[in-house]
């Protein structure tokens, strides 16, 4: 099998089985969802017509009245038209507006604090695997000891000293209430402003691991002997550490991207919830408080869609880094 | 710090950790005792002062940090027994089940964890949510990175050659996997097992902080949800909410410590090691070159390994390398061979240093050079050809580029068209077809990716050549061509060539002198005829009389 079609196999598996899964749990785990929900939905002077139980039945189980075949043939249909249920604690909006609305400030908070993150531990592991012996050598223990302090106890330690206690950042929230979301200048420099703290919590806790593994790949790598050719050629030092020895000990950062990314993504949930960032993370908490279950299962497939999508991203950038892998028949 | 400090202070730390959540709960009170002294700070009774109902903040911390510990080891054992299942077992059996297991593994990678024990932890009622449950589900999310580490370390072990011969000899499967292959695992199992049990605590924190933790267990997590809904922080009660956080990044970077430990351990070269100061130690004045059309002189050369135990792998060394000519420098392995030419052109890494003699290259000193003169001298003057031309091309840039990185830094002021010129031109040079420059190493032969490194070290046209071992890793056929190659190239442009080997029957043909090394001495230097015909030392002599003749007969080339 070629490289290509290994990983396309790989890539529909995974949406398979996350799918799968947020079928399956709701109908595995004890608990009455269906029953809840529409308790929940009468409360907030929701319709209890008919039509609204049989789409949460098709959503979390129907407690045996259909078989497993026909729900789970009902869900993947819903799930090709887009229709994740309603959301209970938004009534009455969907699932999909309020995903909607959330998604996009996760997304540019966790992708550019990661991006941030990875760029800054592997620029710094470069220089430190590369100057080993001077100082740059303590920030590997400082910063790993970074990674093993809790996101959010840092996130509340950090919001005490600087917004609390010197006042330099806001304490919450993802822009001033006061302004419409829009793409005006003010509205996006305070988003910008809102977002620094958060963004600086999932910094500072995964910038550990980027360096640690760059810092060591750069140590092998400076031993290979392309390293030493290109310094037998005479070229000047940065060259040899930016185009021969960093360029390729970087390459395990990258394929080792969707390891790591689980665990930002994970950090970066319960630091929203912090900072109440208006992100898909808070939601999901929201979601769970309020028994919202179709939006808990909504997120819950949408934060592994976005991460198989990262994933992917970083596949294709590989095999552009990477020429070896295009021309891989296997790999493992 | 050393690695035996971080392997102690690390262990040190991490048994303190866990000793007080053994022994601490025995030690305080009651956790759970309300009190009417709310929110008192450190000191006198309550040496971590007290929560807002007055429960002892050292007493919670105890009780709490034994409760996370047990969290982290029951998660801990579960993932490791599961990675071990899917990595170790997938990657022994091979074939089909190996393609499962690491499907499965790889898709339980990318679903991310916390969101989905989130969404367990939701459906499940909170007074159902017990240790076990919150536990289980952690395993299930923070197996798969370990099984994915363990199946590549299985797939290199179950090729080694004892492995084989168990399985061949008939021993049952997880015979083997238990007594062959297990026991070679277990370090890289130990540090798996260890980041599992910090994530899990970790993990477990977060859960317990978003109030989703076990109903039944009181952990680090749960006393930072209590802090929190308490408004610790914003009442300025640090001493309620700061040590909890701080139990699990002590813990956490403890546990780090170690794994820096066994890392340096296993592989030594991530050890500490100062920062070369020198490379050159005690550089006498330079000789003037004895002999008049000498290109490269070294007199009296010594290198020294300055390990713990000094080791002199070359020894007042003097060779003459005259305009066109080519020296052999013969021996066997670890004679010192490499280390010489790696010094001549300054190459030699710590803990090699130069500690007397002179190496001069016409009018330059070499070892007297800064480092700015040496990079500008290197290549331009002298260029190398090294032995493993496999590994000596980078193998993630096309060849042009590599090529072209020479002309850009020595050569600044050629144009664009004129670097591709100049390199097309050294590519036909060695019998390379130019419109190969785009490809990459891998897209290679050996035979070719030789070649290549031929035209690259052509490029500046310097004097001197140093080549060692250039076609040891190639067929025969190849290397003859390319010998061949290096002769007509260097009648054709007449640089010297220094030819390192350890086949002197090969350099006899190829070399106008020969200088033969043992134990870091030059033992004997004389024309290629002298030493075939008259040869005077008697390492020369068993040397000659190790090789085999065409027919066979051993000492054929002995006269």
């Amino acid at each position: 099998m070629s490289h290509h079609l290994r990983r396309l196999a790989f890539y529909l598996t995974a949406l398979w089985a996350a799918v799968t899964l947020n079928f399956v749990i709701p109908r595995m785990l004890p608990g009455n969802p269906v029953d809840i929900l529409m308790a929940k939905l009468q409360q907030r002077g929701g319709s209890v017509d008919p039509a609204a139980r049989t789409a949460y039945e098709t959503l979390l189980g129907t407690g045996g009245r259909e078989s497993f075949a026909e729900e789970y043939l009902a869900y993947l249909g819903n799930l090709l038209r887009g229709d994740l249920g309603v959301s209970v604690s938004a009534f009455p909006a969907e699932v999909s507006e309020v995903i909607a609305g959330s998604l996009p400030w996760t997304v540019v908070l966790v992708g550019l604090a990661t991006l941030l993150s990875f760029l800054l531990g592997v620029g710094l592991g470069a220089v430190a695997g590369w100057r080993r012996g001077t100082w740059l050598d303590s920030l590997v223990p400082a910063t790993t000891m970074l990674s093993a302090v809790p996101y959010f106890w840092l996130a509340l330690i950090l919001v005490a000293a600087l917004s609390s206690g010197l006042g330099w950042f806001p304490l919450n929230g993802g822009y001033d209430v006061v302004l419409d979301p829009g793409w005006s200048a003010e509205f996006i420099g305070s988003a910008l402003y809102h977002g620094t703290l958060p963004a600086l919590t999932i910094v500072l806790s995964s910038v550990g691991g980027w360096l640690l593994g760059m810092r060591n790949m750069m140590v092998s790598v400076m031993s290979e002997d392309y390293v030493l050719t290109a310094r037998a050629k005479g070229l000047t030092d940065s060259r040899v550490m930016i185009r021969y020895a960093a360029r390729n000990a970087v390459l395990p950062s990258v394929a080792g991207f969707a390891i790591s990314l689980g665990f930002v993504v994970s950090g970066s949930i319960v630091t929203e919830q912090v900072f109440s960032y208006p992100g898909i993370g808070s939601k999901l908490l929201q979601a769970v408080q309020n028994n919202d279950y179709a939006l808990m299962q909504g997120i819950f497939l949408v934060i592994t869609v976005a991460v198989l999508g990262a994933n992917l991203l970083v596949d294709v950038l590989y095999g552009l880094i990477d020429a070896r892998t295009r021309d891989r028949s296997t790999v493992s | 710090m050393t690695w035996t400090a971080k392997l102690v202070s690390g262990l040190c730390l991490a048994a303190a950790i866990v000793l007080f959540g053994l022994l601490g709960p025995l030690l305080t009170g009651d956790p759970a005792t309300i009190r009417d002294v709310g929110l008192t700070p450190p000191g006198g009774e309550h040496l971590l002062g007290t929560t807002l109902t007055g429960q002892d903040v050292l007493a919670q911390l105890a009780h709490a940090t034994r409760g996370s510990l047990w969290i982290g080891l029951l998660v801990g054992v579960l993932a490791t027994v599961l990675s071990g299942l899917f990595g170790i077992v997938g990657a022994y059996a091979g074939g089909v089940a190996d393609e499962v297991f690491s499907l499965f593994s790889n898709v339980v990678l990318v679903i991310p964890g916390l969101p989905l024990v989130i969404v367990v932890a939701g459906f499940v009622p909170a007074e159902r949510r017990g240790t076990w449950t919150i536990a289980l589900v952690l395993a299930f999310t923070g197996w798969a990175a370990a099984a994915r580490v363990l199946r590549a370390q299985t797939l290199s072990l179950r090729n080694r050659d004892y492995v084989a011969a168990a399985r061949v000899s008939g021993e049952k499967t997880w015979r083997v996997i238990c007594v062959e292959i297990l026991p070679n695992l277990l370090p890289v199992v130990a540090s798996q097992f260890v980041f599992a049990v910090v994530l899990a605590i970790l993990s477990e924190a977060g859960l317990s902080f978003l109030g989703l933790g076990a109903a039944d267990s009181s952990t680090l997590g749960t006393m930072l949800y209590y802090a929190q809904n308490g408004f610790a922080l914003q009442r300025e009660a640090w001493w309620w909410f700061v040590p909890p956080g701080l139990v699990i990044a002590l813990f956490g970077g403890a546990l780090a410590l170690v794994n820096f430990g066994i890392d340096e351990i296993v592989n030594p070269r991530l050890r500490d090691r100062g920062r070369r100061e020198r490379d050159v130690v005690a550089v006498r004045a330079q000789v003037a070159p004895a002999e008049p059309d000498a290109v490269l002189t070294v007199r009296n050369l010594d290198v020294v390994y300055r390990t713990a135990r000094p080791v002199h792998a070359v020894k007042n060394v003097s060779l003459t390398l005259r305009r066109g000519e080519v020296l052999g420098l013969a021996g066997e392995s670890g004679c010192g061979k490499t280390t010489l030419a790696y010094a001549v052109n300054r190459l030699h890494r710590p803990p090699a240093e130069v500690t007397s003699g002179s190496v001069a290259l016409e009018d330059v000193d070499v070892l007297a050079l800064g480092p700015e003169e040496l990079r500008r001298f290197r290549w331009v003057r002298l260029s190398m050809v090294f032995q493993g031309a496999m590994n000596s091309l980078n193998p993630v840039t096309p060849i042009r580029a590599q090529l072209q990185d020479v002309l850009r830094t020595h050569r600044p002021d050629l144009s664009a068209s004129g670097r591709e010129l100049r390199c097309a031109e050294v590519l036909r040079l060695v019998g390379v077809d130019p419109a190969r420059l785009g490809a990459y190493p891998h897209e290679l032969s050996g035979g070719m990716r030789q070649r290549v490194m031929i035209a690259m070290a052509l490029l500046l046209d310097p004097q001197v050549m140093i080549m060692d071992e250039p076609t040891t890793a190639l067929d025969v056929l190849v290397q003859r061509e390319i010998l061949n190659e290096i002769k007509r190239l260097r009648d054709e442009l007449g640089f010297a060539v220094v030819f390192i080997t350890h086949d002197l029957p090969l350099l006899l043909e190829l070399a106008d002198r020969i200088a033969v090394m043992r134990d870091g001495e030059v033992v004997e230097h004389a024309t290629a005829e002298e030493l075939y015909l008259r040869p005077r030392h008697p390492y020369t002599r068993e040397l000659l009389a190790s090789f085999p003749s065409l027919t066979g007969e051993r000492g054929a080339l002995l006269r």
